[in-house]
């Protein structure tokens, strides 16, 4: 049984937006990457498994429960972190992630001590007798996570939970999520447009655009070689791209570099013979992985002509 | 020396604002669901309402409207313990003019100023920053929520039109010759004075918290309360003024206040107080009773239907 598992789900917006369109994936538990750019339909996946949203067709399940039929046994065992603030600036963070605990249906004693100890987790001391109002964004985010996990739920749903901090706040709230999934084995999807974040906390990635599914694979798999070897050259690139050509090279100019498809190891001895004959000065020779990046993007071998 | 030992205890230097990690816990213990979460919601409702849990500044209106509310209990309590003194002032106790049948209306104004400043901080707080995707991703449906915030805001105004007289009750009680007679006699009268503030509480909270459903800015909420309780008895007045007396029989059922002057006095049985336009009262008294519960039911059924439509 996955964890999550969703076939041809479709959600349309009116006639016009179609936010998912046919999305079928299984989630396995772990931390689990949901990538895709501004408007690729993650939020609204997530709101589907929460059951705030109704899909327009298609079947999900969380927990092998129907997110249509069963949402409020999922929603018990689910800790949702917005993208959006969703805090009253009036109340203590004590008070509101309390509240909130008591809302999964923690009784009120158990509500009031998971909440000093969410607080805690999350690195909230003495603020959190203070009015969430007078907060800075970071620990605004750091009270969205604790009322996430006050409950202490099987799955954490994050929705951009780096949205808004700085680089040293999104290195620690980064590091908060992946101490929370690794070592308390909480299930957790992060979802993000930001590529270089899920490659630090995940060790697994589903990659959506448009709506549809690119790929669902493990992280490895995303960054492992291509085979293409990039020669950076200080001049006369083209020169030395055409020169592989003729051998029978598959290659492409990329700025200064050039990169050549790689085909057993004569590849590095065309190059080095080939720079050596055109006398090129070489800057250097490196192996090129698949970044998150070429995951959208038609054709990985030129990343410059799609950026 | 003190001050260079602080520090040096101090070992990991202290930013501000950092993450530490103390430990987190699995929760093992009991989990109440549903049920609990829906009551759970009811009392953070209620004590919401009053202000309370949200700093001092919240708790003003409410407690100001309330002690307003009291007043003229305490006011008829005091001068009936001081006409007590003379000889003969025990009949004329009697005829002073607030009774349980009058306190209502005495009170009305307040009452409705209560329901137009508290209601937009329920359901127009939760919209205003956005804390409706909190709720609707836990343990509680959105018909639950909807129930709960309702529930608690009646019970709230329901205290604030109850609690005076509550007070009236028990002074009188304690004031009249025999006290035991005294509670027999009167506690029809405060049952009655409580069935007409469940329905108080019912129509104009009720009404008060849908409006309230309808916008995050609490501005509109508070002139819309206002104008759905103002309004209809304006218009009322026009249409007699008019010459349309009949219509306005039946327009003046459209007028919260004008419905519930009509159960009040269906309960306690006096004739209506006719400070609209003296219209004599045609309409049969029951049937106020029946828009009452009607307006009601209304009113939660468009409240719950606004919030299961509602994008979170």
């Amino acid at each position: 049984m996955a964890l999550i598992s969703i076939r041809s789900l479709t959600k349309r917006y009116g006639s016009a937006v179609t936010a998912l369109d046919a999305l079928t994936v299984d989630i396995e538990p772990g931390i689990v990457g949901l990538v895709g750019s501004n408007g690729a339909g993650k939020s609204t996946l997530i709101k589907i498994l929460l059951g705030l949203v109704a899909p327009t067709s298609g079947e999900a399940k969380v927990f092998d429960l129907d997110v249509q039929t069963r949402g409020t046994d999922i929603r018990q065992l689910v800790g949702y972190m917005p993208e959006h603030d969703c805090l009253p600036p009036d109340t203590t963070a004590t008070d509101w992630v309390s509240h909130l605990a008591l809302m999964s249906g923690l009784p009120r004693t158990a509500a009031r001590e998971r909440t000093a100890e969410v607080l805690r987790h999350v690195g909230l001391y003495e603020e959190r007798y203070r009015a969430i109002g007078g907060y800075s964004t970071g620990m605004k985010q750091r009270v969205k996570l604790a009322q996430a996990l006050v409950h202490d739920p099987r799955l954490l749903l994050l929705d951009e939970p780096t949205n808004g901090l700085d680089p040293e706040g999104r290195d620690e709230m980064l590091e908060l999520v992946h101490r929370t999934g690794t070592e308390f084995g909480m299930a957790v999807i992060v979802a993000s447009h930001l590529l270089g974040e899920i490659e630090r906390v995940c060790s697994y990635l589903v990659a959506i655009e448009g709506g549809r599914l690119l790929r669902s694979a493990p992280l490895g798999s995303f960054t492992e070689g291509t085979g293409t070897l990039a020669v950076e050259v200080d001049e006369n690139a083209a020169g030395l791209a055409a020169r592989l050509t003729e051998q029978g090279f598959s290659t492409a100019v990329d700025g200064r570099a050039v990169l050549v498809a790689l085909a057993g190891d004569r590849t590095y001895d065309a190059v080095r013979d080939a720079v050596v004959e055109l006398g090129l000065p070489l800057i250097r020779i490196e192996l090129r992985r698949h970044r998150l990046e070429d995951l959208f993007r038609d054709d990985p071998a030129k990343p410059a002509a799609a950026a | 020396m003190p001050a260079q030992a602080a520090p040096a205890t101090a070992a990991a230097p202290v930013e501000t604002g950092s993450i530490y990690d103390l430990g987190y816990r699995r929760y093992e213990g009991p989990r109440l669901g549903r049920a609990h979460a829906i009551r759970s919601l009811f009392v953070h409702s209620f004590r919401s309402t009053w202000g309370i849990g949200r700093g001092s500044r919240a708790k003003v209106a409410p407690f100001t409207l309330a002690f307003l509310a009291t007043i003229p209990a305490l006011a008829i309590l005091a001068a009936q313990a001081l006409l007590r003194q003379f000889p003969g002032g025990e009949g004329f106790s009697n005829q002073l003019p607030v009774r349980y049948e009058t306190y209502a209306s005495t009170i009305g104004v307040f009452v409705v100023l209560f329901c137009a400043a508290q209601a937009p901080d329920l359901f127009g707080r939760d919209q205003r920053h956005k804390l409706l995707s909190l709720y609707f991703s836990r343990a509680l449906r959105r018909t639950d929520y909807t129930l709960a915030r309702m529930a608690g805001f009646m019970l709230a105004v329901f205290l604030l039109q109850l609690f005076p007289q509550v007070l009236l009750f028990a002074g009188q009680v304690l004031l009249s010759t025999d006290v035991a007679t005294g509670f027999l006699d009167q506690a029809p009268e405060l049952a009655k004075a409580a069935a007409q503030a469940a329905l108080t509480a019912g129509l104009l909270g009720g009404l008060a918290m849908t409006v309230a459903a309808f916008t995050p800015r609490r501005a509109y909420a508070v002139a819309g309360i206002i104008a759905l309780f103002v309004i209809p008895t304006i218009v009322t007045g026009i249409v007699v003024g008019l010459g349309s007396e009949d219509l306005g029989r039946w327009l003046i059922l459209l007028s919260p206040s004008s419905v519930l002057q009509g159960t009040n006095s269906f309960l306690f049985d006096v004739p209506i107080a006719s400070d609209s336009g003296g219209l004599v009262p045609y309409i049969p008294d029951w049937v106020y009773l029946v828009v009452a519960l009607g307006g009601i039911v209304g009113s939660v059924v468009v409240s719950m239907r606004r919030f299961r439509g509602l994008t979170v």
